[in-house]
C-alpha cells in the first residue's frame, strides 16, 4: 500500500524534545494515528491532529532533560583561562573593552531615551477608551490636520453618539500663561502659571493622582480649581494647607482650590492648575460658533466600541451640526498623539516615533559595531590559541565544550565592559539629559543592563567559538595553518560594514548641521535680530498707547509696537474674505495680523507695492495689507485700490508686503492679511539696539513693573523662538553629532586592533624586506594599502546609501539645500583621514623595527 | 493503604490495559478508552500516565520488534502486573464499601 509522506516538521520537533529512551515506541503511535486519520478524515485534517498531539506532547516527564557540559569546574577553568587570556594580551583587552563599553553605553543612553518617549502619557487607567478629536480640513486644494475643535463638539458628542461615555473640551495647549497671585498677611505674592481648562468630567477621565480632593466633585463648580503639588508646596508650604484657599488669576477672578494633583513625569503636557472649562465658556461668547475653532475635545468611549466604525460615524459631527463642509474630524487614541503627531494630507505621517526608530536604529548598529570588533580581533589572534585548542581537542574537548569555553570568555569581557559603561552612563547622564531635555534616571534601565551585557557577549563570541573550536588538531599541532582565507574574507567585510555605517553617520550628521545652518541663516523677509517680545496684561492692556510711547523713549529701545501675531508659527486665521471670482466652496484661512502703529517697519517687512498704514488708527479703519503670496492666491491684479469683503466688512486694500516666513521652513508660506487693530495686538514687541542688550532689558523691566504692578515681566526674544521652532531637528543633530563619533571611535579602536595585529604577523617579512633594502616608506605603504583599499569599498557603498537618507530627510522641508557631492566627498575624506590616522601608528611603528630583533627569535 | 491511591484517570488506563489483555500499546489503549469512556485523550497525556503507572510497579512494558504497520517502528505493550491487580481490587473494594454506606434516600433525591 503507497503510504502518504509523513511531515517532516512534527517528527523532527518530537525528537528534538523527547526523551531518547521512549522515543521510538511513541513515534510509532503518531504515525500509526497518523496514517489511519488520512485515510479516514483527510491529510489536512491528520496534519493538524498530528500537530496538535505533539505539541501535547511538549509536556515536563516527555521532554528530556537537558545536560549541562560544563560542570562547576570547567567553569572556573574557563573564567581563569580568559582572565589570564586578558592580562597576556593587555592591548586587545583594552580595546575590546573600551570598544564594547562605549557601545554599551551608547546602547543605555538612547534606551532610557527611548523608553521615557514610549512611556509617554500611558498612564492613565483608562488608557485604551481615551481618544482625541483632530480634524482634517480643506484648505487652498490641501488637507491640513488640526487638534482644535469648535467649543460645542463635546456637548454634540455626548448627546448624539451613544459610543461616548464622556467628552470635555479643554483648552489648547493645555498650558495658557497667567498670573496667580494669593494675598496673606497684607502682602501679595505673583507667580506665573500655565493653566488649563477643563470640563468637569475631566479628574475622572484622566489619572491624574489627586493628593488632596476627590476625582468626582474636585472641579464641581466654576470657582473651584486644582493647583498642582508644586505650586501648593511654594504657595502655601503643603498640599493639605492648599486646599480652601482662595487665589487670583490675572487679578480680575477670585478661585477657591478644591484639590492638589500631582502631574507626572510621564505626561507629555503639563499645566499647573485646572479651571473649570464654563469659567472660559463664560468669557469667550465665541465658543458657541460652530465656526470658530480653538479648544480640544477629549473623549472616552465605551468599553468595546470599534474605533473605525465609530470614526466613519464621528466624520459627519460637524457637517450635521452647522453648515460647514470642509471639516471632517476623526479620533486618534489620547496616548498616542505625542508619539503619532505629523499628518500629511490627512493621513499620518510620523511625528516624535521617527525619531524613537532612527536613534533605536543608531543604538543597533553601535552595539553591532563594537560586536564586530570583538569577533575581528579574536579571530584574527586565532593563531595563537590555535595550540591551545588542538591540545584540548586532541586530549578529548569537544567542540562544544571549546565553544563553551570561548563564549564565557566574551560574556566575562562584556560584563567587565557593562560595568565600564554603567560608570560611564552615570558620568553622562546629566549631559545628556540636558541636550534631551529629559530627567532620565538610571534606575530605570537595572533589568536591561545584564540582559543587554549578556546578549552581546553571546552574538560577539559566537563567531569566535564556532571558528577556533572547528580547527583540526592534527593538522593545528604540526603547525599547519588552516587556510583562513575564508576568515581573512569576512574580517575585511566587517570592517567594510563598520566604516560604511560610519560614513553614512559622518555624512547625515553633517548634512543635518548644514540643512540647520541653512534654516536658521535664511532670508526670512524681516528682521529677527533683537526683537524682545512679551504679552499685555493688566494695565498695559487698558493703556497701550501710552506704554508704547514711554517704551520708545527708554534709551537702547530703537521702537516698540504690538501685533496680534508673534512671528514664529501658526496664529490662527479667518476663512471669510471674499475676492471677485472666489470659488463659494473655498473656505481658505487667511493667517491673520492685527497690529499697531508702525510695526509692519519695525519688523524691516518689505513694501512691494502700495503705501503702508499711518499711525493714525482711524484713518486707517478699513483698511488692509496682504503678502505677496495672499495676492497670487486671489488672483488679483493692480490689487491696490480693490475693496475686498471681510465677513461683511468692506476692506479696502492699501499695499502689499514682500513674502516672509511667519512659520517655520517645514511649511509654505501662506496667505496673510494685516489690519490695524489695536486691541487684538496683544503681543508687545521692542527693537532694542544691538550690544546692549542686558542694560536695556534691564530698564525695560523696571519700567515695566513700575507700569503694570502686580504682573511678573516675563519676556523672550524673536530670535530665540525662532531658533525653537528648530529644536527638534537641533536635538537630533546633537545627538546623532555624539553617537557618530562614537560610531567611528569604536570603528578605529577596531581597525587600531587589527593594524597592529598585522603587523605582528608579518614582522619577519618586514625584518626581510628590510634587510633586502627597502625604505620605511614603502613598508608603511605595504601595511597600509590594504586598509585603504577596505575604505574605498566601503565609502563606494556609503556615498548611495547616506544620499538616499538625507535626501528623503530633507524631503520633509519646504526650504532645504540642495545636496552637493563635496558634503559626501568631506566625510568620505575625513573617514579615510580618521581610518589611516588609526592604522598609521602601528604601521609606522611596525616600519620602523629593527630587522636584527625581529629575525634573530625563532 | 496510600501505595494503592490511584488517581481517576490512573483508574482507568489500568481497566483499560487489563481489559485489552496482551494488545494494549499506545493507540489501541487510547482508541478503547475513548470507546469506552467517550473522552478525548491526547497522546501526550495517555504516555505520561502510562510511564507513571509503570514507575509506581502497577504495568510493565515490553517492546516489540519493528512493526512494517508502523513504519519500522516498534510497539510497546502494557501489561498489569500483580500489584497492578491488586490496586484495582483495592480501588474497586473501597468504591463498594462507599457504596453500600451511601443512604437510599440521597440517591432517591436525585
Amino acid at each position: 500500500m503507497k503510504r502518504k509522506d509523513l511531515p517532516y516538521l512534527p517528527f523532527a520537533f518530537f525528537r528534538l524534545f523527547c526523551k531518547p529512551e521512549w522515543h521510538a515506541a511513541i513515534e510509532g503511535d503518531l504515525i500509526e494515528h497518523y496514517d489511519r486519520n488520512v485515510d479516514t478524515v483527510g491529510p489536512t485534517k491528520a496534519y493538524w491532529k498530528l500537530i496538535l498531539d505533539v505539541l501535547r506532547l511538549f509536556r515536563p516527564g516527555i521532554i528530556r532533560s537537558i545536560h549541562f557540559k560544563n560542570n562547576p569546574i570547567m567553569f572556573r577553568h574557563n573564567i581563569l583561562l580568559s582572565l589570564r587570556n586578558f592580562r597576556r594580551y593587555k592591548t586587545s583587552f583594552i580595546i575590546n573593552v573600551a570598544g564594547l563599553s562605549t557601545g554599551l553605553a551608547c546602547v543605555m543612553l538612547i534606551f532610557l531615551w527611548v523608553n521615557d518617549e514610549l512611556s509617554k502619557d500611558r498612564f492613565h487607567v483608562n488608557g485604551d477608551r481615551l481618544y482625541q478629536v483632530l480634524e482634517n480640513r480643506v484648505q487652498t486644494g490641501h488637507v491640513i490636520t488640526r487638534e482644535s475643535n469648535s467649543g460645542r463638539t463635546a456637548e454634540a458628542l455626548n448627546t448624539q453618539y451613544p459610543e461616548v461615555d464622556t467628552a470635555i473640551m479643554t483648552t489648547w495647549n493645555w498650558g495658557q500663561s497667567k498670573v496667580l497671585s494669593v494675598t496673606s498677611n497684607g502682602t501679595s505674592k505673583d507667580i506665573n502659571i500655565d493653566c488649563l481648562y477643563a470640563d468637569e468630567p475631566f479628574f475622572r477621565m484622566f489619572s491624574f493622582p489627586l493628593i488632596e480632593g476627590s476625582a468626582s466633585n474636585v472641579l464641581r463648580d466654576m470657582t473651584s480649581v486644582v493647583i498642582s503639588k508644586q505650586l501648593a508646596i511654594s504657595l502655601f508650604g503643603s498640599p493639605a494647607d492648599a486646599v480652601g484657599k482662595t487665589v487670583d488669576i490675572d487679578h480680575a477672578s477670585q478661585f477657591q482650590v478644591s484639590g492638589v494633583m500631582e502631574v507626572p513625569e510621564e505626561s507629555s503636557r503639563k499645566f499647573d492648575i485646572v479651571i473649570n472649562f464654563e469659567s472660559f465658556r463664560k468669557a469667550n461668547k465665541w465658543l458657541n460658533l460652530w465656526e470658530a475653532t480653538a479648544p480640544q475635545t477629549l473623549l472616552m468611549l465605551n468599553e468595546g466600541v470599534d474605533v473605525e466604525e465609530f470614526n466613519r460615524k464621528v466624520a459627519n459631527l460637524v457637517r450635521d451640526n452647522s453648515n460647514i463642509n470642509v471639516r471632517t474630524p476623526f479620533v486618534r487614541k489620547f496616548s498616542d498623539g505625542y508619539l503619532y503627531g505629523r499628518y500629511e494630507e490627512g493621513k499620518l505621517a510620523g511625528g516624535r516615533i521617527e525619531y524613537v526608530r532612527l536613534f533605536s536604529i543608531i543604538a543597533l548598529f553601535i552595539l553591532v559595531i563594537a560586536c564586530m570588533n570583538f569577533m575581528n580581533l579574536s579571530t584574527a589572534r586565532a593563531s595563537r590559541r590555535m595550540k591551545e585548542v588542538g591540545i584540548k581537542k586532541a586530549v578529548g574537548a569537544r567542540q562544544g565544550s571549546l565553544a563553551a569555553q570561548f563564549l564565557s570568555e566574551s560574556t566575562l569581557l562584556s560584563l567587565i565592559s557593562s560595568v565600564v559603561s554603567v560608570l560611564m552612563v552615570v558620568l553622562f547622564l546629566p549631559q545628556f539629559n540636558l541636550i534631551t531635555d529629559k530627567n532620565l534616571k538610571l534606575d530605570n534601565l537595572l533589568w536591561f543592563i545584564p540582559l543587554v551585557a549578556i546578549v552581546t557577549g553571546l552574538i560577539s563570541g559566537s563567531y569566535p567559538a564556532i571558528y577556533l573550536s572547528r580547527f583540526k588538531p592534527a593538522l593545528v599541532l604540526k603547525g599547519k595553518l588552516e587556510s583562513m582565507t575564508l576568515a581573512n574574507m569576512a574580517r575585511k567585510w566587517l570592517v567594510v560594514f563598520q566604516f560604511t555605517i560610519s560614513i553614512v553617520m559622518i555624512t547625515c550628521v553633517l548634512i543635518v548641521y548644514k540643512q540647520i545652518e541653512f534654516v536658521q541663516s535664511r532670508a526670512l523677509g524681516y528682521n529677527k535680530n533683537n526683537v524682545m517680545i512679551f504679552s499685555r496684561s493688566g494695565e498695559i492692556s487698558k493703556k497701550q498707547d501710552a506704554f508704547i510711547d514711554e517704551l520708545r523713549k527708554i534709551p537702547g529701545v530703537i521702537t516698540a509696537s504690538a501685533s496680534s501675531h508673534d512671528m514664529t508659527g501658526h496664529n490662527g486665521g479667518i476663512s471669510g474674505i471674499t475676492w471677485p471670482g472666489k470659488d463659494p466652496e473655498d473656505r481658505t484661512e487667511f493667517e491673520r495680523m492685527h497690529i499697531d502703529r508702525g510695526f509692519v517697519e519695525m519688523m524691516g517687512i518689505e513694501l512691494k507695492e502700495g503705501r503702508m498704514f499711518t499711525d493714525n488708527a482711524d484713518n486707517e479703519k478699513g483698511n488692509v495689507m496682504f503678502n505677496e503670496n495672499a495676492i497670487k492666491y486671489m488672483g488679483l491684479k493692480d490689487p491696490v485700490g480693490k475693496v475686498l469683503d471681510f465677513n461683511g466688512d468692506p476692506h479696502t486694500i492699501i499695499g502689499v508686503v514682500k513674502d516672509f516666513n511667519f512659520e517655520s521652513f517645514h511649511e509654505p508660506i501662506k496667505p496673510l492679511y494685516i489690519v490695524m487693530d489695536q486691541r487684538s495686538a496683544g503681543n508687545i514687541m521692542l527693537k532694542i539696539e544691538g550690544g546692549k542688550e542686558q542694560d536695556v532689558v534691564e530698564r525695560v523691566t523696571r519700567f515695566h513693573n513700575s507700569f503694570n504692578p502686580g504682573f511678573p515681566f516675563v519676556y523672550r526674544f524673536v530670535d530665540e523662538d525662532y531658533k525653537d521652532q528648530y529644536r527638534a531637528e537641533q536635538r537630533v543633530a546633537d545627538l546623532s553629532r555624539y553617537f557618530a563619533s562614537l560610531a567611528i571611535l569604536i570603528s578605529c579602536l577596531g581597525l587600531f586592533g587589527l593594524a597592529a595585529f598585522t603587523a605582528e604577523r608579518r614582522v619577519k617579512e618586514i625584518g626581510i624586506r628590510k634587510v633586502l633594502g627597502s625604505g620605511d616608506a614603502r613598508i608603511v605603504l605595504l601595511l597600509s594599502e590594504e586598509f585603504m583599499k577596505i575604505m574605498f569599498i566601503a565609502l563606494v557603498i556609503a556615498v548611495p546609501a547616506s544620499w538616499y537618507l538625507t535626501g528623503s530627510w530633507l524631503e520633509g522641508f519646504q526650504y532645504r539645500i540642495e545636496l552637493q557631492w563635496w558634503y559626501f566627498a568631506v566625510s568620505g575624506l575625513a573617514a579615510l583621514a580618521i581610518a589611516w590616522l588609526a592604522v598609521s601608528y602601528q604601521t609606522i611603528k611596525a616600519s620602523r623595527i629593527n630587522p636584527v630583533e625581529c629575525l634573530k627569535v625563532e | 493503604m496510600k501505595k494503592y491511591q490511584l488517581g481517576e484517570f490512573e483508574e482507568v488506563v489500568l481497566l483499560t490495559v487489563g481489559i485489552l489483555h496482551g494488545n494494549a500499546y499506545g493507540v489501541t489503549i487510547r482508541d478503547e478508552i475513548e470507546k469506552l469512556v467517550k473522552r478525548s485523550v491526547s497522546v501526550g497525556s495517555l504516555q505520561i500516565t502510562l510511564r507513571r503507572l509503570e514507575s509506581k510497579g502497577f504495568l510493565k512494558s515490553t517492546q516489540s520488534g519493528p512493526e512494517e504497520s508502523r513504519r519500522g517502528r516498534p510497539k510497546l505493550y502494557f501489561e498489569l502486573t500483580a500489584y497492578g491487580k491488586r490496586a484495582l481490587e483495592f480501588t474497586r473494594q473501597s468504591r463498594n464499601n462507599m457504596w453500600s454506606m451511601l443512604p437510599r434516600l440521597v440517591l432517591r433525591l436525585q
